[in-house]
């Protein structure tokens, strides 16, 4: 079966850590949201339909996806199982939306895993570009064409007024939503976050995180993306996306800058700290590993680390949760068995690539 | 987006919060949410609860927005009424954009700092559809001119070309007056 290898615990292109500016900005997404003209939204519509508009779209793409270079995978949602569900949206392939749908509902996936098409999410059609690093303009690019080359086959739900018809209001107009995920550690230790949350809103720009126990985002990772949909062009939303989040990087690496200055031995202690648990311990819980990797990427940064390679770091961002976890160790996982099972996984990928493991026992 | 606390300031946070065992997406300005101490933001997922904030808004329905046309709108394609559209926040279909329209603009300018028309990309075969109509639009300003200027014989010529034009728009002969 083809589609194996979508399930499989590499890295897809966009953690490969390439790509300007990625010490900072980890990965960049552009979605579009479209939906087709002759049939109702998924809200509304029948199975039958559903069926048909699925039809539609995956025979465009698997005829033509070659126009542009890509070979699309078609998978249909249920024919999957839960942990193979899991392990898509846990790459960032699929939404859980996708996997709770009441109706038929497929993805298209690109071999590289940069482009993936949602079919019957909350919109017919949910186009995906992943890329690495800070590349709003490529991603968008990529996004672009793809939608170029279905609307040329398919009839777009579109109005002169109101612009590409979605389900949701928040998501009417250019149906884009185009983010950045940014490792922010220094802004955050410094709570100069907090003073850039409100100018990033000005510009119709919202600020996410994964808050874990305390008031810092889990990881240090904040996802910046646009609100706007409607008003401005594409152009003009990528362009301030870009503008703001050129100047948060500017003033993440001013804040490294500073805290490397005024309290070395400190973040140093705290970074090597970091490095020996990922490296060394036996029970890893999901909040620690966040912030351990946030720590050893900063090190990093800094120059403090330098035989870790960021990339696998990257990818256990993505490979210690829970679904993998469970294919990593090929058996149900009780939460306390996951953090064994974390551990374990941690200590194998990072001694293995180039840690001196000082007597590390592998078993 | 105005904060769901505050109602003032526009909301720069969306957080998760635990509410009775329930997860609920809030929307909040950024002094609101340092005010929060559960502050739990939302990652993956799509931005907001919208229903919730469509209910906030308008917590009675459409009597609020329109207290004059009590009678219930209705997508006459779905069938979803603009009480459902509130409820659950999305959309049945196309049509609902022509079904709700009297009360749309208002809510788009909530959601997207006051602006209510697309700017953006137009899919090809709109493309030229918009532009004929563009023209249209520009040759009849024109023909208004001419007629104000008593030059009855040019707007008798831009009246033809809008006739070429329109007809070109509806696929067919149309016929004139
Ligand atoms: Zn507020
Ligand atoms: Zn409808």
């Amino acid at each position: 079966m083809a589609v194996e290898r979508f399930f499989q615990p590499h890295a897809s292109s966009w953690m490969t850590n390439d790509g300007k500016n990625v010490d900072i900005a980890m990965s960049t997404r552009i979605r579009l949201a479209r939906n087709l003209n002759n049939f109702k939204f998924p809200y509304a519509f029948t199975e039958d339909e559903a069926l048909k508009v699925d039809k539609e779209i995956s025979s465009v793409l698997l005829d033509k996806g070659n126009e542009l270079d890509y070979t699309f995978s078609h998978i249909s949602i249920e024919e999957l199982a839960e942990l193979q569900k899991e392990i898509l949206v846990e790459k960032h392939l699929i939404s859980p939306y996708l996997i709770n749908s009441h109706h038929s509902g497929s993805v298209l996936l690109s071999d590289n895993e940069e482009l993936s098409i949602m079919v019957n999410e909350e919109d017919h059609l949910r186009i995906q570009s992943l890329q690495s690093g800070f590349q709003l303009q490529q991603a968008y690019k990529i996004a672009n064409e793809l939608d170029s080359l279905l609307e040329k086959n398919l009839s777009y739900a579109f109005h002169e007024k109101h612009g590409y018809l979605t389900s949701c209001p928040t998501n009417v107009g250019t149906g884009m939503r185009a983010s950045v995920m940014l490792h922010l550690p220094a802004l955050t230790m410094s709570h100069q976050i907090q003073r850039i949350i409100p100018a990033i809103s000005r510009l119709g720009m919202v600020v996410r995180g994964i808050y874990g126990e305390g008031s810092e985002a889990l990881g240090n990772v904040y996802q910046i993306s646009n609100q706007l949909t409607l008003g401005k062009s594409e152009y003009e939303i990528l362009q301030d996306l870009e503008n703001m989040t050129e100047q948060i990087i500017q003033q993440e690496r001013r804040a490294r800058e500073a805290i490397a200055l005024n309290s070395p031995v400190v973040i140093e202690d705290r970074i090597y700290r970091s490095l020996g648990v990922l490296t060394h311990s036996r029970l890893l819980t999901t909040e620690e590993a966040a912030t351990c990797l946030s720590d050893v990427r900063l090190g990093i940064d800094l120059k403090m680390i330098q035989d870790v390679d960021m990339s696998i770091l990257n990818e256990l961002m993505i490979f210690m949760q829970p679904a993998f976890l469970q294919q990593y160790a090929d058996k149900p996982l009780q939460p306390k068995e996951r953090d064994f099972a974390r551990a374990k996984l941690f200590r194998e990928r990072l001694n293995r690539n180039g840690i001196n493991s000082e007597g590390e026992d592998l078993a | 987006m105005i904060c769901d606390q505050c109602g003032e300031r526009s909301a720069s946070v969306i957080v998760k919060q635990q509410q009775q065992g329930q997860i609920v997406e809030v929307n909040l300005c950024h002094i609101c949410a340092a005010e929060n101490h559960s502050i739990n933001i939302a990652f993956e997922q799509d931005p907001l609860a919208i229903h919730q904030l469509l209910s906030n808004w308008f917590p009675n329905s459409q009597a609020s927005i329109n207290p004059v046309r009590k009678e219930v709108a209705t997508c006459p394609s779905c069938g979803f009424t603009f009480s459902k559209f509130l409820r659950i926040g999305k959309f049945g279909c196309s049509s609902c954009y022509d079904a709700f329209s009297p009360q749309l603009n208002e809510i788009f300018k909530r959601f997207h700092n006051g602006n209510t028309e697309h700017n953006g990309k137009i899919p090809a075969s709109y493309g030229t559809t918009l532009k004929i109509k563009k023209e249209i639009e520009e040759l009849r300003k024109q023909m208004q001119i001419s007629i104000q200027g008593e030059n009855f014989e040019e707007a008798a010529r831009l009246r033809d070309e809008v006739k070429v034009l329109s007809a070109k728009l509806e696929g067919g002969i149309q016929d004139g007056s």
